[in-house]
């Protein structure tokens, strides 16, 4: 522990001295490693973030059938836009299911995975055994659970067969049902998404000092309490982690409906509106990039909310 | 523009020289194997790349085999296989990146989009040598809005109810007696009364129910309007299209409860393990069938509506080969490969490894009796149809008219889809 104290103290004083001098004094070759260290990353952020992002704003003014050079595309302002929000059934119901998939993770499948995480890291017996098959879904692909969970909810699938009927007529339509569907999709992504959580919260927890959680004991303090204002507070930035994953996995989520039904019939996500528009026979550019920048807007801002409001606080 | 023209210009050229090499390569491997023919033909090989998308069934063995036949005729094929429905999927990308010489493809509004657009190359000098084995109606689907020649045509099925002829028989339904929708509906109710789903539907990929669209609108308004109504020139709006629905709602109640639920293989299987009475599906359906079952396999034509139509119209989509831009640059070994396939030795080669009906008229038809059906019921019929995607546009088809259909088989209203329609078509871009 001494050496932990001595340290700032001896690093202190040279750090001193650097800074009256300022920052112009690197060496050439200092500024030649910075440069490309700060500049690369920026050049290729910019080319393959940024770049393609503007075009794509850009993008969702236009007609374009995505055929031939950019002779063939024509500027039409707003049109895009008041066509999705008019003309499109799709699209409210895609909005609805990202919006149901956020509230879903954030609610339910989040905080289920922080609490397996907090017993799991309790050690309780068979620890390893809770621990892999809570994480398993994991390290199937999305493609693959598609397929699993098809096969259960099907007319014919596993879980009819269980509640005993599997006439295609008469059986529950879990899957076809669009009033139905969504719930069950929620509930397969949700599967996945438990052990996502709890792998990330159960690998903060380790760093979290024991002597923490003993003191608090030794104080007197309830496991819930503990657990709510020792636990959480010293895992701040798993916490922005796990929030930022959560938004980003369900307002990104596609791959599950395409496989269950190419994200049709009640099953849209915005995700999918892109792709349907953009990809295939039938192109249109301009709405594809029109739901883009929809998706874009959406998720700029629940994150630029969270960022800034932990960042600042944690800064102070 | 310019660029594309001179290349044309070039390509014309060279195909004078590519066809006299073609020929010259046909017949010595006609003579067969004397070491004079030999050495002409290795001198003349041809090189050329063939997208394939026939990933499925007898495919990738038909594939093979035809490659083989080429290559003994000095025709070297690059084959690139891709999965049925990514090859669709990307086809947009695929046709503007580096595409093959030529590839599968299908006839209407799907090749002449393509074309359209600049992205195929017309292949009139290959019509000038195999023109003579089609018929008037196939030379048609095989013409782009320009007048050119783009597609060599290859095998088509018909569209009809398809059923197992032990299922009727056992049930008591004769399918020869099938004449009008009243008739069909009174099957129905047997069928429904001995415990079948009378007519086994799908919708899960948004296609399968296009087919009962057009068949009823066909029947039900004649082919005129079927036509008028896909590429725009009749309104979604038209009372007609309402009449559509309303002979659909009649037929709903013997349909699988469950459309959605089900893929057109998930709704033939249904068939086959006689839960269902029939379906009404393209002739590929046989392709599901085994062995043991397939002789069991018949279709009737879907009955009439209106008398004033008769069963005059049918879908019967046409697949093909066509040549992509890339062709234009390596146009005497494409040429020789679509005249290749074109021909006879060809289609022999396709229907020895399972039976298809093939659009050359000197092929020989699969003395199978289902095929004969299937020839049967497209000479009695007066307007060949090719499937809704096919006669309509791809933006509007696929992800307009797709989701629609969905929607009325979970319960929407026709009258409120039909408008939405409506105003969908009007918002395209214009093509």
């Amino acid at each position: 522990m001494t050496s932990v104290i001595d340290q700032p103290q001896a690093a202190s004083a040279p750090a001193k001295k650097k800074k009256k001098k300022g920052s112009h004094n690197f060496s050439g070759s200092d500024r030649v490693t910075l440069g490309a260290f700060v500049g690369l990353p920026t050049i290729l952020h910019v080319l393959f973030v940024w770049v393609p992002a503007v075009c794509t704003i850009l993008l969702s003014f236009t007609f374009w059938d995505g055929i031939g050079g950019l002779k063939n595309i024509k500027w039409v302002g707003f049109t895009n836009y008041r066509q999705v929000f008019t003309l499109d059934e799709n699209l409210p119901v895609a909005i609805r299911n990202n919006i149901l998939w956020l509230l879903v993770f954030a609610l339910v499948a989040s905080p289920l995975g922080i609490l397996l995480a907090y017993y799991i890291d309790k050690n309780l017996k068979g620890t390893q055994l809770y621990q892999t098959s809570f994480y398993l879904p994991l390290v199937i692909s999305l493609a693959v659970t598609g397929i699993i969970w098809d096969n259960v909810f099907r007319t014919d699938g596993v879980l009819n067969s269980i509640l005993g009927n599997t006439n295609a007529d008469t059986a529950v339509s879990w899957l076809g049902d669009p009033h139905k569907n969504i719930w069950v999709v929620l509930f397969i992504a949700s599967w996945r998404h438990i052990g996502y959580i709890m792998l990330l919260y159960l690998a903060g927890m380790k760093s979290v000092d024991p002597s923490l959680r003993e003191a608090s004991a030794i104080d007197g303090a309830s496991e819930w309490y503990t657990f709510r204002k020792v636990i959480i507070p010293s895992l701040r930035p798993v916490n922005v982690i796990i929030v930022v994953v959560t938004i980003i996995e369900s307002l990104r989520a596609f791959d599950l409906v395409f496989i269950l039904n190419r994200g049709t019939n009640g099953l849209q996500t915005l995700g999918v509106l892109v792709y349907d528009n953009i990809q295939g026979e039938g192109t249109r550019i301009g709405w594809g990039a029109t739901y883009a920048t929809l998706l874009f807007i959406i998720c700029l801002g629940p994150i630029m909310v969270y960022l800034y409001q932990n960042f600042s606080k944690g800064n102070d | 523009m310019k660029e594309i023209i001179t290349e044309n210009e070039v390509s014309r050229r060279s195909v004078l020289k590519g066809a006299a090499a073609g020929a010259a390569a046909l017949t010595v491997g006609g003579v067969g194997a004397s070491t004079l023919g030999a050495s002409a033909a290795s001198a003349d090989t041809f090189n050329v790349s063939f997208g394939s998308n026939n990933s499925n069934g007898p495919g990738p063995e038909q594939d093979a085999a035809w490659t083989a036949a080429a290559k003994a005729k000095g025709i070297n094929v690059a084959l690139n296989v891709v999965d049925h429905n990514n090859f669709q999927n990307n086809i947009n990308s695929y046709l503007q990146g580096t595409p093959d010489n030529a590839f599968d493809w299908f006839s209407g509004y799907r090749m002449q989009f393509f074309a359209q657009k600049g992205l195929l190359t017309p292949i009139d000098d290959v019509w000038k040598v195999i023109g003579g084995s089609f018929t008037a109606g196939f030379a048609g689907g095989a013409t782009g809005l320009d007048g050119k020649k783009y597609l060599v045509p290859t095998d088509w099925y018909p569209w009809a109810i398809h059923y197992r002829k032990s299922v009727w028989k056992k049930a008591g339904v004769n399918p020869a007696s099938i004449k009008t929708i009243a008739d069909l509906i009174n099957a129905c109710k047997v069928f429904k009364s001995k415990g079948y789903t009378p007519i086994a539907q799908a919708d899960k990929g948004g296609w399968e129910a296009q087919g009962v669209f057009d068949i009823l609108n066909m029947r039900t308004n004649g082919f005129k309007f079927h036509i008028d109504l896909t590429a725009g020139r009749a309104k979604w709006t038209d009372p007609r299209v309402q009449k559509v629905f309303a002979n659909w709602a009649a037929l709903r109640p013997y349909m699988s409860a469950h459309p959605l639920d089900l893929g057109d293989q998930d709704a033939g299987k249904l068939v086959i393990q006689k839960k269902a009475a029939m379906i009404i599906m393209g002739s590929f359906t046989s392709g599901l069938y085994p062995k043991a079952d397939y002789p069991d396999l018949a279709l009737i034509p879907f009955p009439i509506i209106d008398p004033a139509n008769g069963t005059d119209s049918i879908d019967a989509p046409i697949d093909g080969v066509l040549a992509s831009t890339s062709a234009a640059s390596n146009m005497p070994a494409t040429n020789a490969l679509l005249e290749f396939i074109g021909g006879t030795d060809y289609s022999g080669i396709i229907q020895a490894i399972s039976p298809t009906l093939f659009a050359n008229k000197y092929a020989t038809v699969p003395g199978d009796p289902f095929v004969q059906s299937q020839v049967k019921l497209v000479q009695g019929t007066k307007h060949v149809a090719q499937f809704f995607d096919r006669d309509s546009r791809p933006d509007f088809a696929g992800p307009i008219f797709g989701p629609a259909l969905q929607k009325y088989l979970t319960g929407g209203d026709p009258k409120a889809i039909a408008n939405d329609l409506a105003a969908q078509w009007a918002a395209l871009p214009p093509a």
